[in-house]
């Protein structure tokens, strides 16, 4: 095998392994899901994890790291056109819907998690506060919405869902509980910061 | 697309590179008014301020995080 081609296969590898540590957190919990079984259901040795990823903590915080890139770019896409608050924060919920269960998780076992991971929480979050203010920012300065503190703003949103999120159960009987609430809760923020 | 190496920002457009240059390597918001990248302690304040401002943290949660999401990049990975 040549060097390239041996390249391509340790890439691969590593990507299924991301992949199927992600999928693992969700069902066993990101606390407690274990390497061996990550590994297993990767099809690959329980050592050729460590080859690719020299701790448990280090493959967590790829997974949250990969997460958080899909999350913020598409955010961050539209930012840079002329989206509305509207635009940024249904491509936030849209963006959550599509990795809810791992994001519950983080959420959930967020505080207990190593240190490590609970930054690169803070990352994504802080890459999500920096497009949604900028555009919040533009439309408080064109009137469309309240001058309400940047921080608040922010802080009120990511709030909403969590609690929907962490309390899934009381509010859907299966499934997404962002699809199903998506349109009700964009509304009402919206009218909440809306002049 | 690239990077800014000193907050990380993906720059596209002219007007995310610092003096719209699509030659440099950090963005509009790293650079001075004069076109020169920030130094790292300009960056941090700036950085801590603006996670202050968007986020409400506490100043030494806000300081932590500015220095994890810096010792991160290219332009400030060396410095501990």
């Amino acid at each position: 095998m040549n060097g390239s081609k041996r390249s391509d296969q340790k890439e691969e590898t590593r990507k299924k392994l991301i992949k199927t540590a992600l999928g693992q957190f969700v069902k066993d919990g990101i606390l407690t899901a274990k390497t061996a079984d990550i590994a297993a259901a990767a099809g690959v040795a329980h050592g050729t994890l460590f080859v690719h990823f020299s701790t448990r903590e280090s493959l967590l915080t790829e997974v949250i790291l990969e997460f958080g890139q899909k999350i913020s770019s598409r955010i961050h896409e539209l930012e840079a056109g002329a989206a509305t608050m509207h635009d940024i924060l249904e491509a936030h919920i849209n963006g959550l819907i599509e990795y809810e269960s791992f994001y519950t998780k983080l959420v959930v076992e967020g505080p207990l998690l190593p240190a490590e991971a609970r930054h690169e929480m803070v990352m994504i979050q802080s890459a999500i506060s920096y497009h949604l203010s900028r555009t919040a920012q533009r439309e408080i300065e064109a009137g469309r919405i309240r001058n309400i503190p940047l921080h608040l703003l922010f802080n009120t949103w990511i709030g909403l869902i969590h609690y929907y999120l962490v309390n899934r159960e009381l509010f859907t009987s299966g499934g997404s509980v962002l699809a199903r609430h998506k349109d009700e809760l964009l509304e009402h923020f919206i009218n909440l910061i809306s002049l | 697309m690239k990077k800014c190496i000193a907050c990380g920002m993906p720059m596209k457009e002219a007007d995310e590179f610092a003096m719209g240059d699509i030659t440099k390597d950090y963005c509009v918001h790293c650079a001075r008014p004069d076109g020169s990248m920030q130094s790292y302690d300009e960056k941090l304040e700036s950085l801590t301020g603006f996670i202050i401002k968007t986020q409400g943290f506490d100043l030494k949660a806000a300081r932590e995080t500015a220095r994890t999401m810096m010792s991160k990049l290219p332009a400030w990975s060396q410095i501990k």
